[in-house]
């Protein structure tokens, strides 16, 4: 492992090694470092806990120090281990850069065009912002303790003056006039709202359906029922009609008839000769279709 | 007549003899001295704001700026300071009195983890700053910071950014003055020389 220490933010610390239980001891032997809060800090630690220059240091040299210590990293830093890992690919990416020939001029240009800027000035700019705010936070700190800081007179105090006899000083009036126009303007600015479209249920009974058939066939002595629904396309109307078809035949009111299955339903009206033959009056009643099908098995 | 009230008279229902409304009267306007601006701040319970003071005197607001120089400039020999967070002022104790009444209050001493204490700093030197800023510069996620220092008051939400998805804006307030000991943003320490210059020319050095 590595041989890290545990450094703040602008201070050197001492080294945090953790023993743990395990069956090799690179997997028991943990180095951790405390004290920074991210992949940026964790880089600024590793520079100067070697007492380099960040302006100078070549950063893809850090990068296998910095991939050992992402491997020993706690298991509640685990969650933001991806914005590590991005750091990580960008200092392998400077050291395989600079392992690499380079080639000044136009070739340079255009791979940084290409890919958007060279990695190790980026990112040693990240570093400069990242350890100038990390070091205006401790000195924040320094200027708290050296100062303890600011007391203002709490509330209670002026609390205190009220009852003494204090009083705020007296509103402004308002004048009724300019509240009621202000209102006025409102009205006229906020339209009235749209009343809500009403949605009404549309109901299809088998009254209105048998109507239908009655009066097709008074026109013709019969009628195909898909000639009658020809262009309806509401299934409930098909059904609907379908069923009053049935409930007029139980009356023995029409006679229907299909040769073939899936072929013309033909009805025509019941003659007399045949509803007296079931029993019926020559003519049909007017008693009311059952709409609710209570007796339609 | 004990225990009998007069009407109200038609001046104090705010209405003329004939019952039209009264014309509204400004307030009556006050000199404001250095020493009546010192007593205002000394009874008010909170910060008050340089509009506020302006409207509370009837004067305008370049008078109100020249006496809050003055008394800036008066009370720095005194254990009393003027402190100033954007439009707003108020009176705090000097920061070398700090100690005495700090044992006088039983106040503790601020504790800010290293996180903290960059986050805030972040949000201190770049404000308004929204919470992905803060995140760029420090190279991880800083909600939990964030929200840690809100709760705290040590940095306040200043409104949203016009950026899509319309984030907060953070920024810090008096009780980060007051707890750092600072009379105002411009006391505080200076950043590193080339990072300070950068955000002075307007480049985004977290970009």
């Amino acid at each position: 492992m590595p041989s890290l220490v545990a450094v703040g933010p602008g201070r050197p610390a001492s080294p945090s090694v953790v023993i743990l239980a395990a069956a090799s001891p690179e997997a028991g032997t943990r180095v951790e470092v405390g004290g920074w809060a991210g992949p940026l800090g964790l880089l600024l630690s590793l520079i100067e806990t070697r007492k380099l220059d960040v302006m100078t240091v070549p950063l893809g040299g850090l990068a296998e120090a910095y991939l050992d210590a992402l491997a020993g990293l706690a298991g509640d830093r685990l969650g933001h281990i991806s914005v590590f890992v991005a750091v990580a690919g960008q200092l392998i990416l400077i050291k395989s850069r600079a392992l690499l020939p380079r080639h000044d001029g136009a070739a340079d240009l255009a791979e940084a065009t290409d890919e958007g800027g060279d990695p190790e000035v980026e990112l040693r700019e990240r570093l400069l912002v990242y350890r100038a705010h990390r070091d205006a936070g401790l000195r924040l700190a320094a200027v708290a303790a050296e100062r303890v800081g600011l007391f203002r007179r709490e509330p209670a105090a002026a609390l205190a003056a009220a009852f003494a006899g204090a009083a705020p000083p007296d509103p402004v009036p308002l004048e009724p006039r300019l509240l009621a126009g202000a209102l006025t303007e409102l009205v006229q600015v906020i339209a009235p709202p749209e009343p809500p479209v009403e949605v009404l249920a549309r109901v299809v009974t088998l009254a209105e359906r048998a109507a239908v058939i009655r009066a097709a066939i008074r026109a013709a002595p019969q009628v195909i029922l898909q000639e009658l629904l020809r262009g309806v396309r509401d299934r409930v109307v098909v059904s609907v009609t379908f069923l009053a078809l049935l409930e007029l035949m139980k009356r023995h009111e029409i006679v229907v008839d299909q040769a073939v299955p899936f072929g013309p339903i033909h009805a025509r009206r019941a003659t007399a000769a045949e509803r007296s033959a079931a029993g019926l009056a020559p003519e049909p009643g007017s008693d009311p279709l059952d709409e609710s099908l209570a007796t339609f098995a | 007549m004990i225990g009998e009230e007069n009407p109200p008279t038609p001046a104090a229902r705010g209405l003329n003899g004939d019952g039209s409304p009264e014309p509204v009267r400004p307030l009556d306007p006050i000199e404001l001295t250095e020493a009546a601006l010192e007593a205002l701040l000394f009874v008010a319970e909170r910060p008050l704001s340089r509009r506020e003071i302006a409207g509370l005197v009837g004067t305008d607001r370049a008078t109100v700026d020249a006496r809050l120089g003055d008394l800036e400039v008066s009370l720095r020999a005194r254990g009393i300071r003027l402190v100033a967070s954007d439009d707003r002022v108020e009176l705090a104790t000097a920061p070398e009195a700090g100690p005495i009444v700090a044992r006088y209050v039983g106040a503790d001493a601020v504790r800010l983890s290293p996180a903290s204490l960059e986050t805030l700093a972040i949000v201190a030197y770049r404000q308004p700053v929204t919470k992905a800023a803060v995140e760029r510069i420090r190279g991880v996620d800083s909600d939990y910071t964030i929200r840690s220092l809100v709760h705290r008051r040590l940095v306040t939400e200043l409104g949203r950014a016009d950026a899509p998805g319309r984030p907060f804006l953070y920024g810090t307030g008096f009780d980060f003055l007051e707890r750092f000991g600072l009379a105002s943003l411009d006391e505080l320490p200076l950043l590193e020389a080339d990072v300070a210059s950068r955000l002075v020319d307007g480049q985004q050095p977290d970009g």
